[in-house]
């Protein structure tokens, strides 16, 4: 009785600390989550949404209904597996850099300007993009390939280049905000461990290697198995405002939620939309479970449950 | 140690109340209007589309329309007022969480709310209470008009009544022309155009001749010259999967037509005679405002009436004409673009088409809206002009829905900003009743057992059209990789769809 009081008080504060939390996960993550039956009914307003027929997988059809399907479904997770993987060693890199410079007053700087573009919106990124590219006075063909001697682009209807621009553009937006939480667990790292590796004779490259990141693994892996869970969801900037809507553009830029939002504008269903939200959810949740569990069988202390 | 504990606990309490307080909701303050006097008043939402500035409060102007309305016919208005970009956004909302949203419009998505059965049938209530409204339709417009918003008998919403027959017009700058010794009798035809735009170039070379009127996606208004030269319906959407050519009653792919071939070669021309910008289909710099920084000559709009280019040369500040080359074809899609609807769930009915009857035909109530209150936001000039007080404009004025024009009532009874020709509004009336109309005048497509294929080909044209319009693809190449495509994505399947549906239709309309 004592100790279960006594219990109640010491956690009492934490409780109502995540209070706030836990009641908005509840309010916008888990109670919205009873409306997924919406995907499997033709909304019909008149009868409204309880009453409306149920229609079965219909909903789903439309994501797959052209071969577009293939190309958007391969955009979504290449994009996304090129996010992570060249992301993460990119944050890392910046992480271990910015480490190294920590003593400097610079530092401070050089961390608040990493983080700038990450604060920029994807609108105004994408006609900063724009000035770089536009073909008629754009930055790159005005001031670079036109004095080379190398014929002008016209970036926004040649699709095979947006690949590497897309991919580009993300990692100089969020690589240095993705730094911060390796910064900040390099910076918790026992100093004596670094001086008995001097002692031992192992230079800078060695002591990263063998010591920052090995301790960094698990944190890696928890941030991978987060993104993991998000790679059947694409930032509808960076796809649909950067490359500015152009068609031409498509068989590279277009995802899963760009296609939604194209095909749902003229149509406005809101079965059709709930069930390419649950199509999404339901396989990042099995990815999610998948990659936990690889990783689990590998190397159960780093599993995230 | 437990004083801080405590601490802790207060703390965490004020950021939980402090979060549940961001969650209440306002309590609504309805005022007691009802029960004074024994008559009832109705509660009624009005959500307006405004192309102004939304000024921050407009109880004063929903105080004014109240003050026309509530002695009139028992209505007290909620006035509501979006800015284009989320007005269907908000109305939408509204109507899916079940918010009270009784009056509203569309930009061309008429058909999505009635099939999906959004909106409240109002030929019971029209006879009783919409006299004057269909009166003045029938004035202004001629017979008929609510076929294109009737489906299966049942009439959906009201179109507005304005000027609707949107002839193609050169836009140009006059200026320009006259410094490359032509004359605007020199432009009668599309094919005319290559020429004058040749000169246009010598004279200037820095200038882009030609641009598209809209960007992002681009469009040159070559669709709808199109339409009109070749007398297309595109049968009451806008996708062109599934229009009819002339009265053959055959329903096609406009895609893949013999028109927009044409067309799109014509296109091509021009693009490769450097008329168009190299980046035309993509571009996202509008091209008014290449036209106002004196780099642009030209666009082809659709514009009703005489006097368009006048408001256009006050936007972009140069000396614009227009001259007028290609008729308008009446079809359904074309009236019904604009149309005034009553929610399905609405819990009265009757207010809200006394209402929309005073919308279409009370002078005072239907200016109060677009102008605001006289002496403070407008100044009368005489019968049908108003301007605006001294030394304000519509950015500068407390209220002022200006631009709203075309969305709002009868044009017949809005005054007009001083230096508008009023017998163009007149004219606008009468070409109303002069311009041909599609012998499938009145029929509306139900997409909803289309809906998969719908949303597939949007994607499609929204992918290939900007390209053809601009003339930056070559159309011989692009054209049949453009109908494979469409077909992939079930462009058959509407195609049939819309048939049988016509037909249908046209049997019905022969009893």
């Amino acid at each position: 009785m004592k100790t279960k009081s006594g219990g109640l008080r010491k956690t009492l504060p934490l409780l109502l600390l995540a209070a706030p939390g836990l009641l908005y996960f509840l309010i916008n993550n888990y109670l919205p989550m009873a409306g997924i039956f919406i995907a499997f009914k033709d909304v019909n307003y008149a009868k409204g949404i309880f009453g409306s027929d149920w229609v079965g997988f219909d909903n789903f059809k439309f994501l797959f209904q052209t071969s577009d399907a293939w190309i958007m479904t391969r955009n979504t997770l290449l994009y996304n597996l090129a996010f992570i993987v060249l992301g993460t060693m990119l944050s890392i890199l910046i992480a271990i850099l910015m480490s190294e410079l920590l003593k400097s007053l610079w530092s401070k700087l050089f961390q608040s300007g990493l983080v700038l573009p990450n604060l920029i919106s994807m609108v105004v990124l994408s006609y900063i993009v724009f000035a770089f590219l536009n073909a008629d006075s754009g930055f790159i063909n005005n001031s670079i390939l036109k004095p080379l001697g190398i014929p002008e682009i016209n970036w926004y209807s040649e699709a095979k280049y947006w690949p590497y621009l897309l991919v580009f553009i993300q990692l100089w937006k969020t690589a240095g905000y993705g730094s911060i939480v390796y910064i900040a667990f390099i910076s918790g790292i026992d100093k004596s461990i670094y001086e008995a590796a001097k002692i031992d004779g192992a230079g800078k490259l060695k002591q990263i290697r063998m010591i920052t990141l090995p301790l960094l693994k698990p944190t890696i892996i928890i941030l991978t198995l987060m993104s993991i869970g998000r790679i059947f969801n694409s930032d509808f900037g960076l796809f649909y405002q950067v490359p500015m809507n152009a068609g031409a553009l498509y068989s590279t830029t277009q995802t899963i939620d760009t296609y939604v939002y194209r095909a749902l504008m003229q149509v406005n269903d809101i079965g059709m939309s709930a069930a390419a939200g649950l199509y999404q959810s339901v396989v990042g949740f099995i990815l999610v479970m998948a990659a936990n569990a690889i990783v689990k069988k590998v190397n159960p202390e780093n599993a995230l449950f | 140690m437990k004083t801080k504990r405590l601490w802790g606990s207060l703390l965490s309490l004020v950021l939980c109340g402090s979060l549940l307080a961001g969650c209440g909701t306002e309590s609504s303050s309805s005022s007691a209007q009802e029960g004074n006097g024994s008559q009832k008043v109705d509660k009624v939402v009005f959500a307006m589309p405004s192309f102004n500035r939304i000024p921050d409060d407009i109880s004063k102007v929903t105080a004014a329309i109240n003050a026309i309305t509530v002695p009139k016919i028992g209505v007290e208005v909620d006035f509501r007022l979006y800015g284009p970009a989320d007005y269907a956004q908000k109305v939408n909302l509204a109507l899916q969480s079940g918010e009270q949203m009784d009056v509203f419009t569309t930009l061309g998505q008429f058909t999505n709310y009635a099939s999906k059965n959004q909106l409240y049938p109002l030929e019971e209530l029209l006879p009783q209470y919409g006299k004057e409204l269909t009166q003045i339709l029938e004035k202004d417009f001629g017979p008929n008009l609510l076929e294109a918003t009737t489906m299966d008998g049942h009439i959906y919403g009201v179109p507005v009544n304005k000027g609707m027959s949107l002839p193609t017009n050169i836009v140009y700058n006059a200026d320009m022309l006259k410094e490359s010794g032509l004359t605007a009798d020199q432009m009668t035809s599309l094919d005319d155009l290559p020429a004058v735009f040749e000169a246009v170039k010598q004279k200037h070379p820095d200038v882009i001749p030609f641009g598209p009127v809209n960007v992002n996606p681009s469009d040159t208004n070559l669709v709808l010259a199109l339409k009109g030269m070749h007398k297309i319906d595109f049968l009451s959407d806008t996708t062109g999967i599934g229009v009819v050519v002339g009265n053959d009653g055959k329903v096609q792919n406009f895609y893949d037509t013999d028109a927009f071939k044409q067309g799109t070669k014509m296109m091509r021309n021009w693009f490769e005679q450097g008329f168009l910008e190299k980046d035309a289909a993509t571009t996202s710099i509008s091209f008014s405002d290449t036209i106002a920084s004196g780099r642009g000559f030209s666009f082809l709009g659709g514009y009703s009436g005489m006097e368009a280019a006048k408001a256009l040369s006050a936007q972009t500040g140069k000396n614009l004409e227009m001259k007028r080359l290609v008729p308008y074809y009446f079809d359904t899609g074309a009236v019904n673009l604009v149309s005034w609807m009553v929610s399905s769930t609405t819990k009265v009915p009757e207010g809200s088409v006394k209402f929309l009857n005073m919308l279409y035909t009370d002078q005072q109530l239907i200016n109060t809206i677009l102008y605001g209150i006289e002496g403070e936001d407008y100044v009368k000039v005489d019968e049908h002009h108003v301007k605006f007080p001294d030394g304000m404009d519509a950015s500068t004025v407390p209220y002022t829905a200006m631009l709203s024009t075309g969305i709002v009532g009868s044009e017949s009874l809005q005054y007009q900003l001083e230096g508008v020709n009023w017998s163009d509004v007149e004219l606008k009336l009468k070409e109303n009743k002069e311009t041909e109309r599609s012998p499938y005048f009145g029929f509306i497509f139900d997409p909803s057992e289309v809906k998969t294929q719908m949303s597939a080909v949007t994607n499609v044209v929204n992918q290939f059209l900007p390209a053809l319009v601009t003339g930056v693809l070559d159309p011989d190449v692009t054209i049949p990789q453009f109908v494979k495509a469409l077909n992939d994505a079930g462009a058959s399947d509407i195609i049939a769809s819309k048939q049988k549906q016509l037909d249908e239709w046209i049997a019905q309309q022969k009893k």
